[in-house]
C-alpha cells in the first residue's frame, strides 16, 4: 500500500512538518537566486554592476 | 389578497399528495440510482436545485488510492512550505526596518587621517557624539606604559591588550568615574587627569589614582591600511 | 355612547360621500355639451408644463453643481505634456545606470548652478551611479561645516560620503534674490511632485519654443513655455545641443540631455525603485503559485462535503410495533 516515498515524507504528522519546514527553507535559497537570476535576464546592461567595471578599472 | 393564497396553498398540497409516498421510497434508494431519470420533483418549474445532482466526477479516473494520497500530500506540503517562505520573509523585512537606517550608519564610522598627527601628540575627534583620544606615542611613553606592574594596578590589563600597535593609543575620552572629559598630558602619571573628582590615568589610559573604577574604556577599531585609522 | 357616536360619524362620511358624488357629477354635466374635446388639451398643457419645469429645474442644477469647477484657463492649467515610451517606468525595468550617470553630469554641470538636490547624500550615489573612489573625491571637493572645536567655533571640513550634496544657495530667500524673486525648487522628489512626472519634465526642458507665439503675455523676465501652467516660467531655455560632453561619447543632443536627467531625477526621487521592482516581481510570481495552490486544497478539502448525501429513511412498520 504505501509507496516508499510516502513512507520518506509524509508517514507521521512531525516528519511532514520537518518536511515542509526543511523544504520552505531550501526553496527560498534557489528562489531568490532563481528570480535575481531572471531580474538580471531582464534588465541586461542596465544595472550598475554591469557598467561598473568600466569606470573601476579605468581608476586603478 | 388572503383567499388566494389560501387557494393556492390548498391547490399545491392536492397536486404533492399522491406522489408523497412515491417520492419518500425513492429518496431511500437514490444512491443507487444516480442517474434515474424517472425521478420528478412534486413542485412546479422543476429546477436543477430540486435534482439530486451527479457525483460522478468526484470519483478517482485511474491511479491508485496511494498515488492520489501522496499528490494530495505534496500539494498540501507544498503550500505549507511556500507560505512559511513567504510568512519568513515578510517578517524579516519587517525586522530590517527596525535596524539602523542607512544615514545613521553612515555617520557611525569615523576615518581618520594618521599622517596629521605627529609623535607624541593627543587628537580628540567625536565618534557618535562621544570624544575619542587617539595618541601618537613615543618609544619612551610605549616603554614607561609597559613597565608598569600590572599586578598592581586597580583594573589590571596589560599594554599590550589596550593596543593594537603600540604607538598609536585609541581610547573612548569618557571618565569612568561620571563620564567627564579628561584633560591630556595631565595629571601625576603623564597620562589623563579628570577635572571633575581627580582620577588620573597613566599613559595607557588605565586608571592609577582617584575614584574611577576601570580603565578608559578602548572603542572597535581597525587599520585598513598604513596611516589610516576607522573606528566603528 | 361610543357606538353610537360612531355610527353618526359613519353616516356623515357617508354623506359626505354623496354629497361628493353629485358634486363630480355636477361639472361633467355642465361641461358635457362643448368642453370633451378642452379637457385633453388641458391635460397636454399641464403634462408640458411639468416636463418643462422638470427639464428646466434638472438644467438648472446642472448648471449651477453639476459641470467640472475649472479654476484656471487651459493657459493658466498649462499644456499637457506627450506620454513618452520610459523604459525605466516598465513593470520589470530598473533605471538605465548608464544614463543615470549622464544625467547626474548632466545635474552637476548645468542643473546645479541653481537648484539643489538636498536630500541625495553621496553615499547613495555610491553602487548606482559612481564608483566609491569617485563619489570620495567628489565629496572632497566641497566643504561642510565640522563639529565645534573646544573654542565653539564650527570650522569648514572636507566633504565625506555621508554628507549630502551641496545648496547653490545658502536658503530660500539667498535663492529668490539671486533669479529675481523667482525661487528655484528642490529637485529631490520633483518627478513625484509634479503632475505629469518625468514627461512633464521632459516636455518642460526640451518645449521652449525659438520665440513666444503671436499674441502671448509674457511677463517681464519670464520665459514661454507652453507646459509650463500659466506659461510664463522663470527658468530660460538651459539645455542646448553639445552643452555638455559626455564621457561615454553619447551625442549630447538637446533631448538626450534631457531624457538622461529626467531619468537621473526620477532616480533621486526614488532611490528603491528597482529594488521595489524586484521584490514585486518575486512576490506576484510567489503569490499566484499560491493562489492557484489553495484553489486546488480549498476543492481537495470540500470534495467530501460536497459530494456527501443525506438520505432520509423512514422507519419500518416492524419498528413501530416494537416501540
Amino acid at each position: 500500500m504505501a509507496s516508499p516515498l510516502y513512507n520518506a515524507l509524509f508517514r507521521r504528522n512531525f516528519q511532514m512538518l520537518g518536511v515542509v519546514f526543511v523544504s520552505a527553507f531550501a526553496f527560498e535559497m534557489t528562489y531568490d537566486v532563481g528570480m535575481n537570476k531572471v531580474w538580471d535576464n531582464i534588465n541586461k546592461g542596465r544595472q550598475w554592476k554591469d557598467i561598473r567595471q568600466k569606470y573601476a578599472e579605468a581608476e586603478e | 389578497m388572503a383567499p388566494l393564497t389560501i387557494a393556492s396553498r390548498a391547490l399545491a398540497r392536492g397536486v404533492a399528495r399522491p406522489t408523497c409516498s412515491l417520492n419518500a421510497a425513492r429518496a431511500l434508494s437514490t444512491s443507487a440510482q444516480l442517474q434515474d431519470a424517472g425521478y420528478s420533483s412534486p413542485f412546479k418549474g422543476e429546477s436543477k436545485t430540486t435534482k439530486i445532482p451527479d457525483f460522478s466526477h468526484y470519483f478517482n479516473k485511474g491511479g491508485s488510492a496511494n498515488t492520489n494520497l501522496l499528490f494530495s500530500y505534496f500539494m498540501v506540503g507544498t503550500m505549507g512550505a511556500i507560505t512559511a517562505a513567504g510568512a519568513k520573509s515578510t517578517v524579516q523585512e519587517f525586522l530590517k526596518n527596525m535596524s539602523a537606517s542607512a544615514d545613521v550608519l553612515a555617520m557611525a564610522k569615523v576615518e581618520v587621517d594618521l599622517q596629521a598627527i605627529p609623535e607624541g601628540k593627543n587628537v580628540i575627534i567625536k565618534w557618535r557624539g562621544k570624544p575619542v583620544f587617539i595618541r601618537h606615542r613615543t618609544q619612551e611613553e610605549i616603554d614607561r606604559a609597559n613597565k608598569v606592574n600590572v599586578a598592581s594596578l586597580r583594573d589590571p590589563q596589560a599594554d599590550e591588550d589596550r593596543v593594537q600597535k603600540p604607538e598609536w593609543l585609541v581610547m573612548l575620552g569618557v571618565c569612568t568615574h561620571l563620564g567627564c572629559v579628561p584633560i591630556g598630558e595631565a595629571g601625576d602619571y603623564g597620562g589623563w587627569f579628570c577635572p571633575c573628582h581627580g582620577s588620573h590615568y597613566d599613559i595607557s589610559g588605565r586608571i592609577m589614582k582617584g575614584p574611577a573604577p576601570l580603565n578608559l574604556e578602548i572603542p572597535a577599531y581597525d587599520f585598513p591600511e598604513e596611516d589610516k585609522l576607522i573606528i566603528g | 355612547m361610543l357606538a353610537r357616536s360612531c355610527l353618526r360619524s359613519t353616516r356623515i362620511l357617508n354623506g359626505a360621500r354623496n354629497g361628493a358624488t353629485a358634486l363630480t357629477k355636477r361639472p361633467i354635466s355642465s361641461y358635457s355639451s362643448g368642453a370633451s374635446s378642452e379637457s385633453p388639451m388641458k391635460l397636454n398643457m399641464t403634462a408640458a408644463a411639468s416636463t418643462a419645469l422638470a427639464i428646466g429645474s434638472v438644467a438648472w442644477y446642472y448648471h449651477l453643481y453639476g459641470s467640472t469647477a475649472q479654476a484656471m484657463t487651459p493657459a493658466e492649467e498649462g499644456l499637457h505634456p506627450t506620454k513618452y515610451p520610459w523604459v525605466h517606468e516598465h513593470w520589470l525595468k530598473t533605471f538605465d545606470h548608464q544614463a543615470l550617470r549622464r544625467g547626474f553630469q548632466v545635474y552637476r554641470e548645468v542643473c546645479a548652478a541653481c537648484h539643489s538636490l538636498s536630500r541625495i547624500p553621496y553615499r547613495s550615489l555610491v553602487g548606482t551611479i559612481l564608483t566609491v573612489d569617485e563619489a570620495k573625491a567628489m565629496a572632497e571637493e566641497n566643504e561642510y561645516d565640522s563639529e565645534p572645536n573646544d573654542e565653539g567655533e564650527i570650522e569648514q571640513r572636507p566633504g565625506k560620503l555621508s554628507d549630502y550634496l551641496p545648496s547653490p544657495y545658502k536658503n530660500d530667500e539667498a535663492a529668490r534674490a539671486a533669479n529675481q524673486g523667482a525661487l528655484p525648487p528642490d529637485l529631490s522628489l520633483i518627478v513625484k511632485g509634479r503632475h505629469g512626472g518625468c514627461d512633464y519634465i521632459f516636455s518642460l526642458l526640451t518645449g521652449y519654443p525659438e520665440e513666444p507665439p503671436a499674441g502671448a503675455q509674457v511677463g517681464a523676465g519670464l520665459n514661454f513655455n507652453p507646459y509650463f501652467p500659466g506659461t510664463g516660467i522663470a527658468m530660460a531655455r538651459v539645455l542646448y545641443n553639445d552643452l555638455v560632453e559626455y564621457e561615454d561619447e553619447t551625442p549630447a543632443t538637446t533631448s538626450q540631455m534631457a531624457k538622461d536627467v529626467v531619468e537621473f531625477l526620477n532616480w533621486a526621487a526614488e532611490p528603491e525603485m528597482d529594488d521595489r521592482k524586484r521584490m514585486g516581481m518575486k512576490v506576484l510570481a510567489v503569490t499566484t503559485v499560491l493562489f492557484a495552490l489553495s484553489v486546488w486544497v480549498k476543492r481537495y478539502k470540500w470534495a467530501s462535503v460536497k459530494s456527501r448525501k443525506i438520505a432520509y429513511d423512514p422507519p419500518k412498520a416492524s419498528n413501530r410495533v416494537r416501540d
